[in-house]
């Protein structure tokens, strides 16, 4: 069952969405004191799977951070904004927080809306995840380079003896090429 | 015929250091440059960056590493932006709970006190990849406290900090004035350094706009940053804070007592000269700096927010900082430019940034 969590801290009733989710079938967690530091424990402790909130809501900063911290456990945000911000829901749209903004709250909007958000927010994740996969794989890349660089200087190899003596340490250690690589240029830099 | 004025949407936090924008409103320095400003105030720092992208605000009051933080999209949206000039220099504190500054009054390390607490310590500050942020790890660490391991770093809105504070949840936080202050008068907390003791005329807001406007209307950015410039120059005159105080204190703007806004405008008694918040500083506070801009980004670096690179952020840098239309509108106001684009300066802990 999806967890949603409400942040009421602002005008509008965000609170009042609680019977429409509940019957739609959503885990609706605790409500929060609507403080931010009882928001953040709320987040971490209850790991909800969507977090309700408005647009001007204070809190947004807070979960920022969240956003920043737990790049693998990041939270969809669904933003409540008033009529009319349609270039803010474009906006947010593309933004990092997966965030889907509503023209007020109206209750039977909820289980598309939410639907849409969390399959945005994982189509997104996906990506950057990939992204981050892509830019280590190349920074092991640099670093196997270097490695390799380090040992036909030092060792007088060529180009693949020095690749064979790195792949052969990595088995050896049981440790991946680029962390065998990784520790061939530190000692480098070490011994000068 | 008179040219119709050109409106500009321009969002702020409530905070002292947004007072530039509201006296150039409130002066009319807007109209005097064609402009007519709008300000929004704004409940996050979050909807400052999304409302300016987004095009909904056309500039804003932001703080000088949320600059560089979008433009190389930590944790976020990434878009290019521009600084068209800094709003102010120092005025933030870091403060600890009264326990914790006692601890630390003697000759013991705060990473010995630190580590007798009987839980793991929290500060906080007001964006992940904010100033406070900044000057925060930056302290934490110059004492041996390594702010990504054995403490919770927390982002909180400013005006909870306090009462978080006074509630236990709290060990140390850093944000602008009139928080620090503010938790002193409730007995919650004790400022332990000023921003302007840590980095003597550090940058700390800026004036930043999206790229585009900077880059396709020249004009337009040339007449902004000429009105900021202009407010900026008029608040460093202590005669004219009376008016400022009255403007911030309304409900619109920051909302908190007259007093509380005045006693942040005045030089404490433990300040030295430049330590203190300046709007102006004879254009040090303004002149966007290129080498502040590599602090950040070296900061940013140090605890892994940003990937080590290649050494080519001077070639991005620039386009961020807009120095020509800066330079531009500083010697029309007759306002004192530097020769080099860069500054050195040395921090609380002795070390140079340049």
């Amino acid at each position: 069952m999806l967890r949603v969590l409400l942040v009421n801290d602002t005008d509008k009733p965000i609170a009042e969405l609680r019977e429409a989710l509940l019957a739609l079938g959503y885990d609706v967690l605790p409500e929060t004191a609507g403080r931010s530091a009882g928001l953040l424990m709320a987040v971490q402790r209850q790991q909800p799977d969507v977090v309700i909130l408005d647009v001007d809501s204070p809190s947004r900063d807070m979960l920022e951070q969240l956003a920043m911290l737990s790049r693998q456990a990041p939270k969809p945000v669904v933003m409540f904004a008033s009529d009319g911000d349609d270039r803010l829901i474009r906006d947010a749209l593309g933004a990092g927080v997966a965030a889907y903004v509503v023209d007020g709250l109206a209750p039977a909007r909820l289980a598309p809306i939410l639907r849409v958000a969390m399959a945005r927010f994982e189509q997104q994740s996906h990506v950057r995840q990939k992204l981050d996969d892509l830019e280590q794989q190349l920074r092991d890349r640099k670093d196997i380079d270097r490695a390799k660089g380090v040992l036909m200087d030092k060792r007088a190899m060529n180009e693949a003896e020095a690749y064979a003596a790195l792949r052969q340490q990595a088995m050896r250690q049981g440790l991946r090429l680029a962390d065998v690589a990784r520790r061939i240029i530190a000692m480098a830099d070490l011994l000068g | 015929m008179m040219t119709p004025l050109r409106t500009l949407d321009i969002g702020f936090m409530p905070l002292v250091d947004s007072a530039p924008l509201i006296a150039a409103a409130r002066l009319g320095l807007d109209r005097a440059n064609g402009l007519r400003l709008r300000l929004h105030r704004q409940a996050s720092w979050a909807a400052i960056r999304d409302r300016l992208l987004s095009g909904e605000l056309d500039a804003v009051h932001a703080m000088a590493a949320m600059v560089y933080g979008v433009q190389t999209g930590i944790g976020g949206p990434r878009a290019d932006l521009a600084i068209l000039m800094g709003l102010n220099c120092n005025g933030q504190a870091i403060t600890l709970s009264p326990a914790l500054a006692d601890a630390c009054s003697g000759d013991r390390p705060l990473a010995d006190v630190l580590r007798a607490l009987p839980r793991r310590p929290v500060f906080a500050q007001t964006f992940p990849t904010g100033t406070h942020a900044v000057w925060l790890y930056y302290w934490l660490a110059a004492q041996g406290v390594d702010p990504n391991h054995g403490i919770d770093v927390v982002t909180l809105p400013p005006p909870q900090m306090p009462d978080a504070m006074a509630r236990g949840e709290l060990d140390g936080f850093c944000a602008g004035e009139p928080w620090g202050a503010q938790a002193e008068a409730m007995g919650a907390g004790r400022r332990v350094i000023r921003s302007g003791q840590l980095w003597p005329g550090h940058p700390e807001k800026v004036l930043a706009c999206r790229r585009e406007t900077a880059a396709l209307q020249p004009e337009l950015a040339l007449a902004l940053t000429k009105t900021v410039l202009e407010a900026c120059r008029w608040l460093d005159d202590p005669a004219h804070h009376p008016d400022v105080v009255a403007w911030l204190s309304e409900p619109d703007a920051i909302g908190v007592p007259a007093a509380c806004i005045a006693a942040c405008l005045h030089p404490s008694e433990d300040e030295r000269p430049g330590e203190g918040l300046r709007f102006h500083a004879g254009g040090d506070a303004n002149f966007p700096w290129l080498s502040d801009g590599r602090g950040f980004l070296r900061q940013f670096r140090r605890w892994g927010w940003l990937p080590a690179a290649p050494a080519k952020d001077d070639d991005w840098l620039r386009d961020v900082h807009r120095l020509q239309t800066y330079r531009e509108a500083a010697r029309a106001l007759g306002v004192a430019v530097p020769v080099r684009d860069e500054r050195e300066s040395v921090l609380f802990d002795g070390v140079r940034w340049d």
